[in-house]
């Protein structure tokens, strides 16, 4: 357009020189009066326009000899007759200050080009008011002293910059050669200097008018006004002072802040970036203006000698807009919208009357529909646009918008393009030794192997195949990185950068990636991914808050993190109804929740953090899983079943209950001395941890029962003070009070208190004498004391001494809860394990007592004399002294002394299988799961000699014994009993039960087959089939 | 794969322990700390089977905790890639499928799950050859190979295929 443009010109130009000067003149005046009402100082005017029709006339004979000087230049020229003349003579001065703008000039006339190109009609290639428009800045180039002046200017730059020129441009330069042009102190420097925004070459041109005006006063060597640095321009000058002197007076330069520009950096200010862009077929590109910026554009063409580009893009068109536009209706003017981007549908077009032309490109061959002005063809829109307003550099198109691009129709080719475009971005250094590669190209295609060195291009790769040279030398783009499925990788860039996950699935470059947490797939470039053995999330955290943080929103509500995207975090909301989850900025979380809490749950149970609960109603019932945190009585659970919210689920602490122990409970507070403890805590049947034998082994029984009920985890644990006067000291807490513990201090024999943030309760040191309050609970049992006088406390160790037999057979297992259940089953296994055995085996007079009271005592228990398991606690209870730790006259009690013999007697007396023997056990086992009875459950209750009664479990009180309703159908009267006096009813088949141990504790079913010691149960709520022990099932009470 | 193997462990034990049951308490403390666990190394501890030895204890200054050098026998399991494992199928979803084979939890992704096996949504989602014949839903037995495996310090993740000769459902319930 700006040559036809020029030409045009040229033919004015002859008509003008007709027209002689006289025009010229006139016109000249018009500009002078415009400059008047400008600038205000017309001082020079009359001389100026003087020389200015010297010019002119200069011109008009040179005009004649070449017009082709014209078209080099004119490329800003759309002047009108004697304001562009001028240039055209100026110009040989000029050039030398003018060359960028004027590239500039051309750049912006391109652009508009391109935009215009489909929309507007190419007619009328020279608009006349945009000529106007251009002929108020014309004159400023112009303004001189007198023509000696210019004359002498002209030649003396001519002569200092042709030695330059020539020096720079026609010889083959070395690079010392041009490391001794760079400027050194010696130079004169560079300033910047901040003038009017969008001024920046009018104020350099202002400063050459003053120096031609001035002359050598001006003591600057230079000026330079850079586009694409508004706001500032350079001069160049030895002392600032001489910059000042120049400035003076210019009322584009305000604020007198002169910089200098360091000696390094001068360089670069007049360097041109040499962008050699190699835009070829099928490479992708970004367009970098109009309503298409940023999209992807695929190049069809490329028109380098024209320094155009046919791009293929998805349109960005709305119709209805077009519609209206063609059929010459007001379109309204709305800006902002910018239509998104969708495949041209040439049907939907005729719809709205839109006439679609099919026409075939001349050129290719290919068929386009033409509407509008604007060529598609497929849905895509084929649009030529300048080089400089599309982008190749570092372009990585993202999945998705390759897999647009690929969508409708084509499959192979789209491939072989994305490659050539992702091969042209990497990165150098993209290979490593090491890497598993496969190549892509050429005559070894598919062929494996691995990386041995990488020289610039060429990779040296080992070849998998045998018989094939050791190494091979192979071009870097004919390579593609290599993973397998089932390969552990990172992603390194792109969208999903820092992801990592497993392979699933190879498709050629494309890798489909099992995130590890989000547990989703991920498509990612071969190219992205690093074979990596380390588990990240990506980002996990952002100002304070990370990943499954629970936080205080602004509005009081609270919620967990459950994603941390690039600015916000994804909440779930602590609300129960239904899942909630909101996108949060950082400054909208007041802070984080890190209080430790209990509450209860629907049985009253104690839940703290860890605890595994099931959710029982709502949204998410059936769900279980460890509780993660808790609020405000709603629990926040983590089950990895659950795949939305990143398995967390929200819960009322109502409606979950604690399924198991708290065993984490247990580990998280170092108790498992005490836990391990437990197991030695006599298990004499009527109270068998109620004990109190010296506090911590004792308190973990009754945790582990569910008896922590009021009492803070943190009580009794051993703990260090973070922050405070007590920073560094170590203690045990004594109490809670709200925010404030009170902690014994080891060192100093006190006890202070500490704000309860200030300590750090991970110190995994248990400690002997935990939970104070828990020490008396052998009085809270009235009947105990009376029982085993002897045994109340004062000696904490006997009943462990006492026990070895029971230890051994037990303990190993007991920690196991599940196999617990098992083990219950098979007595014949008790004592097998050689490897228990104890070096040296307690003296029989202690063991005696044992076997006789654990197991005589049972419900059921068949071993006793008596034979009546009633009548054996009862005989306990009124002959306490045959098990008097210290007289070995329980041994009469004992049948037979081969009961000592560990192995034996615990499998004589299990053999029988019974049933109240073997449900019993898991509470002698001490496995931490909790009262062993549930409510609700059939039991046979014996109270007195020989009077047993049927009745159901109402509730289970926290030291083991339980409220039961007599009666088959719980209508009778309520009573309590203990453990000992109650002895499961053993369900048939086709009953309804309720199991009492393992995962499924306190679930509901049905018996619907016995197998030996194995119950076949169909579970109520899942209807899942199960084989569980005969000895964890009761039957339930039918009410 | 399960191994028996022996393995070595220092256990600390506090003072109040000692005694008679010393041995004991050093045993249960161990399996209580040992079983279950999962090491990127042997797997999951299953279960301990013996104790080789307990050797002396070392008293800590200080603390006045003893720690012990033990050697336990024990049954650990750990998969590996290429192993052909039955799993029972746990959760199935349009991405593929759990499976849980003990421990150990793996996952089948729909790219391994052979092409004629579709996704089909549900109360009880499934995937289900064209004819209907087979079906993998909750509960199936399924007979996988292990492709890959991610090791954490808890739990020992699997990536497996179905889609390979003699893989797929084994028992399924529904017909059952």
């Amino acid at each position: 357009m700006a040559r036809r443009r020029d030409e045009d010109d040229d033919l004015e130009d002859e008509e003008y020189e007709e027209q002689e000067e006289q025009l010229i003149d006139d016109e000249e005046e018009e500009y002078e009066e415009e400059e008047e009402e400008d600038r205000g100082a017309a001082i020079k005017k009359r001389r100026r326009s003087d020389f200015i029709d010297d010019i002119a006339e200069e011109e008009d004979e040179e005009e004649e000899d070449d017009d082709d000087d014209e078209d080099y230049g004119g490329g800003g020229g759309g002047g009108a007759g004697g304001g562009r003349k001028q240039k055209g003579k100026k110009r040989r001065g000029s050039e030398f200050f003018d060359d960028i703008a004027q590239v500039a000039s051309d750049d912006e006339e391109e652009e508009e080009d391109a935009e215009d190109d489909f929309i507007v009609d190419d007619h009328g290639a020279d608009l006349p008011d945009e000529a106007g428009g251009r002929r108020m800045h014309r004159p400023l180039l112009s303004r001189e002293d007198d023509q000696e002046d210019v004359e002498a200017l002209e030649r003396s730059i001519q002569a200092r910059y042709a030695k330059s020129m020539h020096s720079e441009y026609d010889e083959e330069t070395t690079e010392v050669e041009q490391q001794a042009l760079l400027p050194s102190v010696r130079d004169p420097k560079l300033w910047m200097v901040k003038c009017a925004i969008g001024r920046e070459r009018e104020t350099a041109v202002c400063l050459m008018q003053k120096y031609i005006d001035k002359g050598s006063e001006l003591q600057i060597r230079s000026v330079v006004a850079l586009d694409h640095l508004k706001n500032y321009i350079y001069i160049e000058a030895d002392k600032e002072a001489h910059v000042r002197e120049a400035c003076k007076g210019l009322r584009n330069i305000f604020g007198q802040k002169i910089m200098l520009v360091p000696i390094r950096e001068m360089t670069d200010v007049l360097s041109v970036e040499s962008k050699v862009i190699d835009l070829s077929r099928d490479t992708w590109v970004r367009m970098k203006i109009g309503t298409y910026k940023g999209d992807l554009a695929k190049v069809v063409d490329v028109d380098n000698v024209r320094q155009r580009v046919t791009v293929k893009l998805i349109p960005r068109i709305d119709l209805q807009a077009l519609a209206n536009k063609l059929e010459g209706r007001e379109a309204p003017k709305k800006k902002a919208f910018v239509p998104p981007p969708r495949f041209m549908n040439v049907d939907e077009a005729r719809e709205l009357h839109i006439r679609v032309e099919r026409r075939r490109d001349p050129m290719t061959g290919d068929y386009f529909e033409n509407i509008g002005g604007m060529l598609f063809k497929d849905g895509f829109l084929y649009k030529t646009v300048s080089m400089k307003s599309i982008s190749a550099q570092n372009i990585k198109p993202s999945f998705d918008e390759l897999e647009k691009f690929r969508s409708p129709g084509e499959n192979g080719d789209g491939d072989v393009a994305s490659l050539s475009t992702l091969f042209a971005n990497r990165k150098k250094g993209h290979f490593m030794k090491g890497d598993a590669v496969i190549v892509v190209k050429g005559d070894l295609k598919n062929l494996k192997g691995w990386v041995e060195k990488v020289d610039e291009e060429n990779v040296h790769i080992r070849p998998e195949m045998k018989g094939l040279p050791r190494t091979l030398a192979v071009n870097e783009k004919e390579l593609c990185k290599y993973f397998e499925p089932g390969n552990h990788v990172k992603v390194v860039s792109g969208t999903h950068e820092g992801v990592t996950g497993m392979v699933v699935k190879v498709e050629q470059h494309v890798l489909i990636i099992l995130s590890d947490t989000t547990k989703e797939h991920i498509r990612v470039f071969a190219d992205d991914v690093v074979e990596s053995s380390e588990v990240t999330t990506g980002v996990t955290k952002i100002g304070d808050y990370e990943l499954h943080d629970l936080v205080l929103l602004d509005n009081m509500s609270f919620g967990l993190i459950i994603r941390v995207e690039s600015e916000a975090f994804q909440v779930l909301k602590g609300v129960t109804e239904r899942p909630e989850v909101a996108l949060v900025r950082l400054r909208e979380i007041k802070c984080k929740i890190e209080k430790k809490t209990n509450v209860q749950d629907r049985y009253k149970n104690t839940v703290s953090v860890k605890d595994v609960v099931r959710i029982i109603d709502g949204p998410c019932k059936g769900k279980q899983g460890p509780v993660e945190h808790i609020y405000r009585g709603v629990l926040f659970i983590y089950d990895r079943h659950h795949l939305e919210h990143a398995g967390y689920i929200c819960a009322k602490s109502h409606s979950c209950v604690v399924i198991g122990g708290s065993r984490s409970n247990g580990d998280r507070n170092g108790d498992s001395y005490s836990r391990l403890g437990s197991f030695k805590t006599p298990r004499v049947p009527p109270s068998p941890r109620r004990f109190p034998r010296g506090g911590p082994p004792f308190d973990s029984g009754g945790r582990n029962r569910g008896g922590r009920g009021g009492h803070d985890a943190l009580v009794g644990t051993t703990i260090k003070v973070r922050q405070g006067p007590f920073k560094g000291y170590r203690g045990r807490v004594v109490d809670i009070k709200g925010q404030f513990v009170r902690v014994e201090l080891e060192s100093q024999m006190k006890v202070v208190t500490v704000d309860r943030s200030h300590i750090s309760d991970n110190v995994v040191v248990s400690t002997p004498y935990r939970d104070i309050p828990r020490y008396g609970m052998g009085s809270e049992t009235p009947m105990h004391p009376s029982r085993t006088p002897s045994r109340s406390g004062a000696t904490p160790y006997p009943e462990g001494m006492r026990t070895p037999m029971r230890d051994r057979a037990w303990n190993p297992y007991a920690p196991m809860s599940p196999r617990n259940n098992w083990e219950d089953g098979n007595p014949g296994s008790w004592g097998t394990s050689p490897q228990y055995q104890p070096g040296s085996p307690p003296s029989g007079t202690y063991e005696a007592p044992t076997p006789g009271s654990g197991w005589a005592s049972t419900p059921g228990g068949n071993y006793s004399e008596a034979g009546t398991p009633r009548d054996s606690s009862s005989a306990y209870a009124n002959a306490p002294s045959p098990y008097l730790p210290s007289t070995p006259g329980g041994q009469p009690m004992t049948p037979s002394s081969a009961s000592y013999l560990p192995g034996t007697p615990g499998g004589q007396l299990m053999t029988p299988g019974t049933n109240g023997l073997d449900m019993m056990s898991p509470v002698i086992g001490g496995d931490g799961e909790g009262p062993w009875f549930i409510p609700d459950i059939l039991v046979t209750v014996h109270r007195t000699a020989d009077e047993s009664a049927v009745g159901v479990i109402r509730e289970v009180l926290q030291d083991g014994s339980c409220k039961i309703v007599l009666g088959a159908h719980g209508n009778g009267e309520t009573i309590t009993a203990l453990p000992s006096e109650i002895e499961m009813v053993v369900p048939r088949k086709s009953d309804k039960i309720k199991i009492l141990g393992g995962a499924h504790r306190g679930a509901t079913g049905k018996l619907i087959g016995v197998d030996g010691t194995d119950g076949i149960v169909k579970l109520e709520d899942t209807l899942d089939v199960k084989i569980l022990d005969m000895v964890i099932l009761a039957k339930l009470a039918q009410m | 794969m399960f191994f028996h193997i022996v393995l070595e462990r220092n256990m600390q034990l506090h003072p109040r322990f000692f005694g008679r049951n010393l041995r004991e308490n050093i045993v249960s403390k161990l399996m209580k700390d040992v079983e279950g666990t999962c090491s990127g190394r042997h797997g999951f501890v299953v279960a301990i089977t013996g104790i080789e030895n307990i050797g002396k204890g070392l008293i800590r200054d200080g603390t006045g905790f003893v720690t012990f050098p033990v050697k336990y026998q024990c049954v650990v399991f750990r998969p590996f890639k290429g192993e052909i494992l039955e799993a029972v199928v746990t959760m199935v979803n349009k991405m593929g499928f759990f499976a849980e084979a003990g421990p150990v939890q793996i996952f089948v992704s729909n790219h391994l799950i052979p092409d004629d096996m579709e996704f089909q949504t549900g109360d009880m989602p499934n995937y289900t050859t064209s004819d209907g014949s087979v079906k993998i839903q909750k509960d199936s037995e399924v007979r996988l190979k292990i492709i890959g495996t991610r090791v954490d310090a808890t739990e020992i993740f699997c990536i497996g295929t179905i889609k390979d000769d003699f893989l797929g459902v084994i028992n399924d319930p529904a017909n059952a």
